[in-house]
């Protein structure tokens, strides 16, 4: 990996980030909805009116909104709510480590479900295990998470009552409560998480079964344990970086409903409160936030990946 | 084509898929014919029926028939769904064949921004457009289609690219052939296949995402039996009535399920590996 | 003595939808210790199933149809999964055709040479260390104790080829199979592998099965000669014998499909008018983009001239840049420099016209891929008589000209043979009556007797419409038979541009006489 790849991927990940800000600043002054008219009230008169909307700058031409709306949210500064009146970026930061928590939950559950699961079906390929699985797969990858969470929550808060079916407590406060309450929703989003890792994995590993290398290493004499071991699952492993990393696209979205139904106050359900409410510096601060932890993840991973596989080589 | 059927249904997951979609394609084109009552004929002395004679898959708490606005759901659940995969393919496939052609730096510039948007994660995008252009099932289907268009214009321009390279392509171009020649006749026929696999799987996630918006409360709107709603709907009564809830999530899963099942398929069918 | 490896009786069957489909016949063969015995056979022969089946590595549609298969006393057939680890590798070594993916891209050398020879040989991780060092040393590999440390992606297709074959002789097995071992790799760098192995098997003494296609090499290389033809052995002689006196008509006609520089297939002079002049010609793949600097030109600066009815043979090893001299004649890969053709300077591929499209035709060397799958023959023979002016009812016309039947015109390409594309792809290329047609490796993926069908092919054609040919091929031998001049490319640069008669002289370019060198010509 050499220094000028590296600029090229940060650069590109700038770039990113341009283009995301253009789109949710143009998307959002799309909305019909007059901030002026939010933040007074129906029965505002003209004048308040007129002079709220010059105090935010309404009356400027759209290019030098962006500009006054970008430099500001390059240092974090995304104006206050309106809805509370509070600063928009803490509130919407605070809300995401508490989604970055059931996100980290679920893919720590996927990789050690997932992943273990799709070499093993790839390595009974065509037997009952590996039909099993697969169709198991199938399943989890054609369910919508409001079904997903709406059934789990039916058998294990309403027939069973085992968890809580809403609600979040910090780990902070009460670890053993906040293991409870978010039980469903990590096992919500693994369910689909896990269904989508296993069938790549299942994948990866009937490619790297069917490589030159590995019937190499059988025609060598070395023992299957030590074949699959040795040279399948380690060469099986490698993408492992990328599929996560993808996956954390489908997360980010995902979580906007999960949140929702099981009431998490994270970056999802602010996000949908905003957009419900119309309020435009809460929407705009939640989506930036989202594309760059998305746009942070990518790149992060592009990195490790070329540190850990050798074949790549970037000039 | 038909041999491409034969293809198709000759491995089970293939056979189940086109059944499945036959099945679908029955209750869209049919539902209010087949359906044993009316969608919203309420029976107040059935409500919460259980699943039985009178009602196949139960009553709601209005004691509406569960199958019969199954039935008539499909079409406000189905035909959207196909309707934004097929705007949003196409215009993906547009943007994508495009950009392969252009090549150089028309290419990079074209392609970095789509990977750029694609940053904003789909559903996201979709909830942003909707509440843009306001509540209601045809923004909705705009929404999904305008979220779909930039991975499909990747998944285009990677076919696009492949088949540029071929030498028959190169032989076309070589011979001084002008480039609607190309494009239409040397190029498309043959970058086809993966774009239809492709648009067939993200069919069901159309589907699944069509129903979340609605289950949002922000796609198609109650009277409507859309599927998504309809779990809505009966999420508060999952206590008395699971079957309510059960039969339009079995629904979504199952038309999901059929278009993977049909795309893999399909994939198969056209990409026959070899015996070894 | 008890043979080394006795194939007796041996038949192979593949299960497909269709029914079985036989591969191997009544194969007998024996190996004596130490000896090497050639099996040359030409695609679809059931060469390689013989080695797999040896190997015991069959795919699952494999039926075995009686015989038997011994190495020394084992009976391979009844060997367990737990006995073959112990047979494998140590007692019968593999050396495969492709290096670039025998070897696992993420584990050291060290250690895919160690772990067999750990296992095989008994030692500790520090003996087999040392003992691999030694081994690549005595493959000719520089500096073995910094190659242990590599991984495969940073060293050449040759030097894996030779890690692979110090791996097969360093766990001292009896018997090693060589399946093609030099095919996927350069002239140069496949007459040197040639060489390590005769020097290795003089120095250890070990039998080997030696399969390839190329029974000029063959010759040089084994002790006896077994000739594989649909599944069946159809001739064995010793190796100095068979190109002498070939019994069989099978062998005859293999041995006269070899392509030999001394018997020349053309004889007349072409023309003294030059057709097409090339002048400093660099092709250049990609603009200089941000951060990232233009890559070098394919090719440097390189001077061609092609004269009316001449056959110009290009050659050079992959990368030479010898295709992008194709790419930038036909306006396929942007170009700086000119070419004078016709009276008219171009400068670039935008100033070719439809005229000197239609003047110079290229064909490709991938009949899969040249032609498109989704049209019929007709369609794709009559679309050049569309747009030069041709009359569409000529397809019959074309496809006679290049033996093939008419009805053919309603086949799709997918019906036909690799050999069949490749008339179809020349019909193409004749359909606008050129001037000049450059054929871009087309024999190269050709077995050696449809390789003499289409080389007789082009010759009948050059004599029907007197049109040049620019013929570029790795393979010197059979560019000798029919070129006038030929020209050398290496990394880009043309070392040499000669009539063939001056290659035998003695100021050809170091290069060429080493490319020379490595084109095995048949003994005998």
């Amino acid at each position: 990996m050499s220094p000028v790849w590296l600029a090229r991927r940060l650069l590109l990940m700038v770039y990113t980030v341009i283009i995301v800000c253009v789109l949710v600043f143009a998307i959002t002054q799309a909305l019909p909805a007059d901030a002026a008219q939010t933040l007074l009230g129906e029965n505002a008169s003209p004048d308040a009116l007129a002079a709220v909307r010059a105090r935010l700058g309404l009356n400027d031409p759209v290019w030098l909104q962006f500009a006054h709306w970008a430099s500001r949210a390059a240092v974090g500064n995304f104006g206050v709510s309106m809805r509370t009146g509070l600063p928009v970026a803490p509130e919407m930061l605070t809300a995401l480590s508490r989604s970055l928590l059931l996100a980290l939950c679920a893919i720590v559950v996927t990789l050690m479900v997932g992943v273990p699961l799709g070499i093993f079906a790839a390595l009974r390929q065509g037997r009952l295990t590996d039909t099993v699985t697969s169709l198991v797969a199938y399943l989890g990858v054609s369910l919508p998470e409001f079904v997903t969470a709406t059934v789990l929550t039916l058998v294990f808060s309403d027939r069973l009552p085992w968890l809580p079916a809403t609600g979040y407590v910090s780990p902070l406060e009460d670890v053993a409560a906040a293991i409870g309450h978010l039980a469903l929703p990590v096992l919500t989003v693994s369910v689909i998480l896990v269904a989508h890792v296993m069938r790549m994995m299942r994948s990866e590993t009937l490619d790297v079964l069917q490589s030159d290398y590995v019937r190499a290493a059988r025609l060598k004499g070395l023992p299957e344990r030590i074949v699959v071991v040795r040279h399948v699952v380690r060469n099986a492993l490698l993408p492992v970086i990328t599929i996560v990393a993808l996956d954390v696209g489908y997360l980010l979205g995902g979580i906007i409903v999960i949140e929702e139904i099981f009431a998490i106050p994270g970056i999802g359900r602010a996000l949908m409160i905003a957009i419900t409410t119309r309020d435009l510096p809460s929407i705009q601060a939640g989506a930036m936030i989202m594309a760059v932890t998305y746009a942070l993840t990518n790149t992060a991973a592009d990195v490790v990946y070329a540190l850990i596989d050798r074949r790549i080589r970037y000039d | 084509m038909i041999e491409l059927l034969g293809r198709l249904v000759r491995k089970p997951q293939g056979a189940i898929g086109v059944v499945l979609l036959v099945l679908l394609a029955f209750a869209c084109l049919l539902g209010p014919w087949l359906a044993p009552y009316a969608p919203e004929k309420m029976d107040f002395l059935g409500r919460f029926r259980a699943p039985g004679w009178q009602n196949w898959f139960g009553a709601d708490q209005f004691g509406r028939d569960v199958l019969s606005r199954l039935l008539v759901g499909a079409r406000s659940t189905v035909p959207m769904a196909l309707a934004a995969t097929l705007i949003g393919s196409a215009s993906g496939a547009v943007i994508g064949t495009t950009s392969a052609y252009l090549g150089g730096r028309a290419d990079e510039f074209i392609m970095r921004t789509n990977d750029a948007i694609m940053a904003i994660p789909g559903l996201l995008m979709a909830l942003l457009l909707v509440s843009t252009l306001g509540n209601g099932a045809g923004n909705a289907v705009i929404a999904i289609a305008v979220a779909f268009a930039p991975g499909m214009a990747r998944v285009t321009r990677a076919v696009a690219l492949a088949v540029r390279n071929q030498d028959y392509v190169k032989a076309a171009i070589a011979r001084g052939e002008g480039p609607g020649w190309v494009i239409l006749r040397e190029m498309l026929p043959n970058a086809m296949a993966p774009i239809v696999i492709e648009t067939t799987i993200r069919v069901s996630f159309a589907i699944m995402l069509f129903a979340t918006l609605s289950f949002l409360g922000l796609g198609a709107q109650p009277p409507a039996s859309e599927w998504g709603l309809m779990v809505a709907d009966a999420r508060q009564y999952m206590h008395q009535a699971p079957w309510v809830l059960i039969a339009p999530s079995a629904a979504i899963a199952l038309a999901a399920i059929a278009f993977n099942l049909v795309g893999d398929g399909l994939r198969d069918a056209l990409n026959p590996r070899d015996e070894r | 003595m008890r043979p080394a490896l006795a194939i007796s009786n041996y038949g192979l069957d593949y299960i497909t939808s269709a029914g079985p489909v036989p591969v191997l016949r009544d194969i007998s063969l024996e190996i004596a210790p130490g000896e090497v015995l050639g099996l040359v056979g030409e695609s679809g022969s059931g060469k390689s199933s013989l080695a797999w089946a040896l190997m015991r590595h069959l795919p699952a549609n494999a039926c075995e149809k009686g015989g038997s298969l011994a190495l020394g006393d084992i009976d391979l057939q009844r060997l367990t999964a737990k006995q073959l680890t112990q047979v494998r590798g140590r007692r019968l070594g593999m050396v495969f055709q492709d290096p670039s993916t025998a070897l696992n891209p993420t584990l050291t050398i060290g250690r895919q040479v160690t772990e067999a020879l750990a296992r095989h040989r008994g030692l500790r991780p520090r003996e087999a260390d040392a003992l691999a060092i030694e081994l690549l040393g005595h493959v000719e590999l520089r500096n073995p104790a910094a190659l242990m440390r590599r991984y495969p992606h940073e060293i050449s297709g040759g030097e894996k080829q030779r890690v692979i074959i110090a791996t097969a002789f360093g766990c001292k097995p009896e018997v090693i199979l060589f399946d093609e071992p030099t095919t996927a790799l350069d002239v140069i760098t496949g007459a040197r592998i040639l060489d390590l192995f005769t020097r290795l098997r003089t120095e250890t003494k070990v039998a080997a099965l030696y399969i390839s296609h190329d029974l000029a090499m063959m010759t040089r290389t084994a002790d006896r000669v077994a000739v594989i033809k649909h599944g069946l052995v159809v001739e064995q002689a010793p190796a100095s014998e068979i190109f002498r006196r070939p019994r069989q008509a099978d062998t005859r006609a293999l041995v006269a499909a070899v392509p030999r520089p001394e018997r020349r297939l053309v004889h007349d002079r072409p023309e003294e008018s030059v057709l097409l002049a090339a002048n400093q010609i660099e092709v250049h793949y990609a603009r200089r983009g941000l951060l990232r600097p233009a890559p070098p030109p394919a090719t440097n600066a390189v001077d061609l001239t092609v004269r009316a009815g001449e056959i110009l043979g290009l050659v050079g090893e992959s990368g030479s840049g010898k295709s992008s001299i194709a790419r930038a004649l036909t306006g396929l890969a942007r170009f700086s420099g000119d070419i004078a053709f016709a009276g008219r300077t171009l400068r670039s591929g935008d100033d070719m016209d439809r005229a000197y499209r239609r003047d110079v035709q290229i064909v490709f060397q991938h009949p899969d891929s040249s032609l498109n799958p989704r049209h019929r023959i007709g369609e794709i023979l009559s679309r050049p008589l569309k747009l030069y002016g041709g009359n569409p009812v000529d397809v019959a016309r074309l496809l006679e000209q290049v033996r093939l039947p008419a009805s053919y015109a309603s086949r799709w390409p997918h019906q036909l043979s690799g050999g069949e594309k490749q008339r179809v792809a020349i019909a193409r290329a004749f359909a606008a009556r050129p001037k000049l047609v450059i054929c871009d490796e087309i024999t190269a993926p050709l077995d050696v007797s449809v390789q003499a069908q289409i080389i007789e092919l082009l010759l009948a054609l050059r004599a029907e419409t007197g049109a040049a040919y620019l013929f570029i091929t790795h393979d010197l031998n059979l560019i000798r038979q029919i070129a006038h001049r030929i020209a050398v490319m290496r990394r880009g640069e043309l070392v040499d541009c000669l009539p063939v008669e001056a290659f035998d002289a003695d100021h050809v370019h170091p290069y060429t006489r080493e490319l020379m060198a490595a084109s095995p010509t048949p003994v005998g």
